[in-house]
């Protein structure tokens, strides 16, 4: 450490990520004070703190019903993680343990499909949920995404680093394969779907295309529609809009500091 | 017996292990994929098609405006990308310092705007590179600029907002994937190549790229295939303008189907390009890859 | 005022004989989805109406969803284009500009109104943008008539009076700007150059558009168009004015003080009148004419919205009935929503009630809504074609040209080619 040089690039290294920090946080910062501000001081751009965050909150309550609309976000987001991980995981596994030249053929499909974009495929999509009859439907959002190709390359990746010495042990005690997935696997690679968790949680909560294209009603809407409708008026409130903003970010932020410390195991497992 | 026995339950249980993703899969994603492929040859207006051949690929040629958007695309992809990864490569190493002070903070501040929902981001972005907005007020306060760069309503200024948004958003996201991969590279090799005296820079690039180099590539495909497709940002923060200079693929597929006079046919087209595009860079990825480790 | 009175007459008649044809199959409990986009404006005003309609028939209750305009059109455009009718309103809001293309590309999606609603009573241009092969399919609703918003205290410094502003021209305009510049220094527009909306207002002001009647591009030969590139031009070389980028920024800067006018739709008044603290100090001209330009007039059009009702509603008799009822003559109603919401709808008959006739303290006094009424009907009729946001989006890739200065021909001919390119 007596090395000027060294110290140098420790003093750089510091000088980096207190500016990186500081640019990535500063945005939270400012829909903080933006939600006490009413909208013309918004407009005029200040960076203080206002007076008026009683006020944008009554009108965020009043012209939201939020109980229903939190109790949509969460559901389609919740119960679309679930299965997705559940879904997701199961293919990721069968993938990486069970080989086959036909199916490795089909993963080699899978990244093709992946770079195929959302909004050509939109169309099809609704007229098959309306043959379906699942228009304005919880299943609608939540089934097209449950099958991700992008967690299915990750657990495919994560089950490289699950030991094969377990899953031998598992056979010879006479588990049957989906026992050795539910009961060895699962629990073993708890922290890679802690990590799953946070990334399918987050594209969830924040999809928006389809769900404004599924959903027909009011009642079935979810804190993002909700929220961009909010910028979308000849006069948007902005100090009601920063408020939304807030609550549409601090479900995603608990998730995450619940699971940040296995996500970075997670992580750690998925590419080794 | 016994092993043929076996060796058929593999089989057995490999499918089933993958039948319900691709039931779903088949269902959501190749029933649609099919559909538009097969819509790229159609053309028309509205909901009355007729088969056009290669129509919509010579229409294709023809299109200042696809040719425009395909420019923006690519030049999002060459400038973004590079930047995005190498920040956030510089950023796992700093992080990976376990001497480092405040390395949970900081891994936490950086990963934070991946987690933010992305209309609560279009609203702070728009509003901070307005005109009068925040980060004008800074330059200015320091000294940086003398009067206000009008970032979204300048061509080039816009381009350069839409990159630092991307770039703002998914650095962190990126740097979690390098950083949990540095943890796996083993302790020692570093100590004995200190011990032997080769510098930080030499460490660094010697021997922890070369070791994250599967990581590298995976973040890249990904990373490209975000951007081909890129249309939140382009979509929320300038409409693709001013005069086109932001309008990407993606975005314009969008305009051709919901915002002009809904043309599917011509819209599938363009979105075939990109699968296209990503074919041929992946495979370029691959083969670099490849080379290298050879 | 009687060719007024007589057309409101036949209104009621036609209306009346509607509600007999259909109070046989309004007779079980109802409800009709309408679909807006902006909860303090069209959606109240719908919300508005739906409670009068409702008191009247108990029967017949509303279910008003709002969503962003941007997403609106994409779900209408995405739902109609599956071919399938699950989840379509029953009435929905669209953009005037639009109209044409949704009517045009979903051939039977909507319903055709003439038998319901007397179109004469409606402002003509209103009318004609929802016509096709003679059908009419579209309630009128709000009205994007154009006024020359100007801070009267801020021109009244340089010393310029109402007086000067009225029915004038472009360059005249550009006289007074650059007068109150060397006066007092004030800036006297705010330009976002990411917008066409001044090309669209300035070519409708002389009955032109980017397409002929039968829907042919009418861009490289339009003298209109091209004396309004000009116009523009010569606004921009002046030194008059001060560039904005989007929305925000644009209402913010005439709102502030920083710039001192705008010239922009009547639902702009608002977002002026949302500053309190400057009560008194606005006054609004009619627009300014073209130069030089036959038929050249001091009014225009800027956005603006009807209602239409869906084809393949089930409730469709209702949603007919309470357009044509409540929508189509209800003038009481025009002026609760004119107070409360500031929307100014194209029923002309509505301007005879007490909300219309009264004068605004906040514009110095003026009966605004009088006046806005008065330059509804001069507003040119265009036919807005299918392909307006093509053109808009091949003029907007120009305005660099255009803005730099550039040979207009060489301009016009880039913005025709690219039309030509994207409407095939």
């Amino acid at each position: 450490m007596s090395n000027p040089l060294a110290l140098l690039g420790r003093v750089a290294t510091y000088l980096l990520l207190i500016v990186a920090a500081i640019i990535s946080v500063f945005p939270f910062f400012w829909m903080a004070v933006g939600a006490t501000n009413i909208s013309a001081d918004i407009i005029k751009g200040k960076a203080s703190p206002g007076g008026a965050l009683i006020q944008n909150l009554s009108v965020f309550f009043n012209s939201v019903d939020m109980p229903r609309i939190l109790f949509n976000s969460f559901l389609i987001a919740g119960l679309g993680t679930a299965l997705t991980l559940l879904i997701s995981s199961l293919a990721g596994y069968g993938f990486e343990i069970f080989r086959s030249k036909f199916r490795e053929r089909i993963f080699g499909g899978l990244l093709l499909m992946l770079s195929v974009p959302f909004a050509a495929l939109m169309i099809p999509l609704f007229i098959m949920m309306a043959n379906f009859k699942m228009i304005n439907t919880y299943q609608a959002i939540i089934l097209p995404t449950v099958a991700s190709i992008f967690i299915i390359f990750y657990f495919r990746q994560a089950t490289k680093a699950f030991p094969h010495e377990l899953r031998d042990a598992a056979r010879i005690d006479g588990l049957k394969e989906w026992q050795i997935f539910l009961y060895v696997y699962m629990p073993v690679m708890r922290s890679t779907y802690a990590a799953a968790t946070i990334i399918v949680f987050m594209a969830n909560w924040n999809n928006y295309l389809w769900p404004l294209i599924v959903l027909q009603t009011n009642e079935m809407k979810t804190l993002t529609l909700v929220v961009a409708g909010l910028t979308s008026a000849y006069t948007p409130d902005f100090g009601v809009v920063m408020v939304g903003a807030i609550f549409a970010t601090l479900p995603t932020l608990v998730i995450f500091f619940l699971l940040q410390r296995r996500f970075v195991e997670g992580m750690l497992g998925a590419v080794k | 017996m016994a092993q043929s026995g076996l060796a058929r339950n593999e089989q057995v249980s490999g499918w089933l292990f993958i039948m319900p993703a691709l039931v779903l899969l088949g269902l959501f994603m190749i029933y649609p994929i099919l559909w538009s492929l097969w819509m790229s040859f159609q053309v028309g207006r509205g909901m009355a098609f007729s088969f056009g051949g290669l129509t919509n690929i010579i229409r294709l040629t023809q299109d200042p405006v696809f040719i425009r958007a395909l420019t923006n695309t690519l030049i999002f992809l060459a400038i973004q990308v590079p930047i995005m990864l190498i920040l956030a490569l510089l950023f796992a190493n700093a992080l990976n310092d376990s001497k480092l002070w405040g390395r949970g903070l900081f891994r936490t501040a950086i990963f934070l705007p991946c987690v933010t929902s992305l209309v609560a981001y279009s609203v702070v972005f728009k509003s901070m590179f307005a005109q009068d907005g925040v980060i004008n007020q800074f330059l200015m306060f320091a000294h940086i600029i003398a009067s206000p760069i009008p970032w979204l309503a300048d061509p080039f200024w816009a381009k350069v907002v839409v990159i630092s948004a991307i770039t703002w958003r998914w650095t962190g996201y990126n740097m979690i994937f390098y950083l949990a991969a540095m943890q796996n590279i083993d302790r020692s090799i570093y100590e004995a190549a200190k011990i032997d005296g080769v510098p930080a820079w030499a460490r660094f690039w010697y021997i922890t790229v070369p070791m994250l180099k599967p990581v590298i590539l995976f973040t890249t495909v990904i990373s490209t295939i975000g951007t081909l497709q890129l249309f939140d940002e382009p979509n929320l923060l300038t409409q693709g303008g001013p005069s086109d200079s932001t309008l990407t693929l993606s975005l314009y597929i969008y305009n051709l189907s919901f915002k002009f006079m809904p043309s599917f046919g011509y819209a599938s087209t363009v979105s075939y390009v990109i699968v296209v595009l990503v074919g041929i860079l992946s495979l370029i990825q691959f083969l670099l890859a490849r080379e290298k480790r050879a | 005022m009687t060719r007024l009175s007589t057309g409101w007459k036949r209104a009621a008649a036609v209306a009346l004989a509607s509600v007999s044809m259909f109070s046989i199959t309004a007779a079980s409990a109802v409800e009709v989805t309408v679909w807006c986009w902006d909860p303090n404006f069209n959606g109240a005003t719908m919300k508005e109406a739906a409670a009068r309609y409702s008191a009247a028939h108990p029967d017949v209750t509303f279910n008003i969803v709002d969503f962003a305009k941007a997403d609106l059109e994409q779900k209408l455009q995405a739902q109609l284009a599956s071919g399938t009718t699950d989840g379509l309103p029953d009435i929905v809001l669209i953009e005037d500009y639009g109209a044409q293309k949704y009517l045009q590309s979903f051939p039977g999606a909507f319903e055709p109104l003439n038998s319901a609603v007397d179109y004469s009573g409606f402002a003509p241009y209103k009318v004609e943008l929802a016509t096709v092969n003679g059908q009419t399919y579209s309630l009128p609703f709000d009205s994007g008539v154009t006024g020359y918003f100007y801070r009267s205290d801020l021109l009244g410094e340089a010393g310029f009076t109402a007086a000067d502003l009225q029915d004038i021209t472009w360059d005249k305009l550009i006289e007074i700007g650059k007068a109150v510049k060397e006066k007092t220094g004030g800036i006297l527009l705010p330009i976002d150059p990411n917008d066409a909306g001044w090309l669209r207002i300035m070519m409708q002001s002389a009955g032109s558009w980017y397409f002929n009647p039968d829907g042919s591009v009418h861009i490289a030969d339009n003298p209109v168009l091209k004396a309004s590139i000009e116009t523009y031009q010569r606004l921009l070389a002046a030194g008059i004015s001060k560039p904005v980028a989007g929305w925000t920024e644009y209402t913010g800067s005439f709102t502030s003080g920083d710039t001192l006018s705008t010239f922009t739709g009547v639902w702009m008044v608002g977002t002026i009148k949302a500053n309190a603290d400057q009560s008194g100090k606005w006054g609004i001209a009619p627009l300014p004419a073209l130069d030089g330009v036959e038929g050249a007039t001091n009014a225009s059009n800027l956005g603006g919205s009807s209602w239409y009702v869906l084809a393949s509603s089930a409730e469709k008799a209702e949603a007919v009935d309470f357009l044509a009822q409540v929508w189509g003559k209800d003038v009481d109603f025009y002026q609760k929503i004119l107070v409360d919401q500031g929307a100014l709808g194209s029923l002309l008959a509505a301007r005879e009630g007490e909300a219309y006739k009264a004068s605004d303290a906040f514009f110095g006094g003026a009966p605004v809504w009088q006046n806005f009424s008065d330059w509804l009907g001069k507003i040119p009729a265009v036919n807005y074609g299918i392909f307006t946001n093509e053109a808009d989006a091949a003029v907007v890739a120009q305005i660099p040209a255009i803005t730099s200065g550039g040979n207009v021909d060489e301009i016009i001919a880039a913005i025709d080619s690219q039309v030509r390119q994207q409407v095939q």
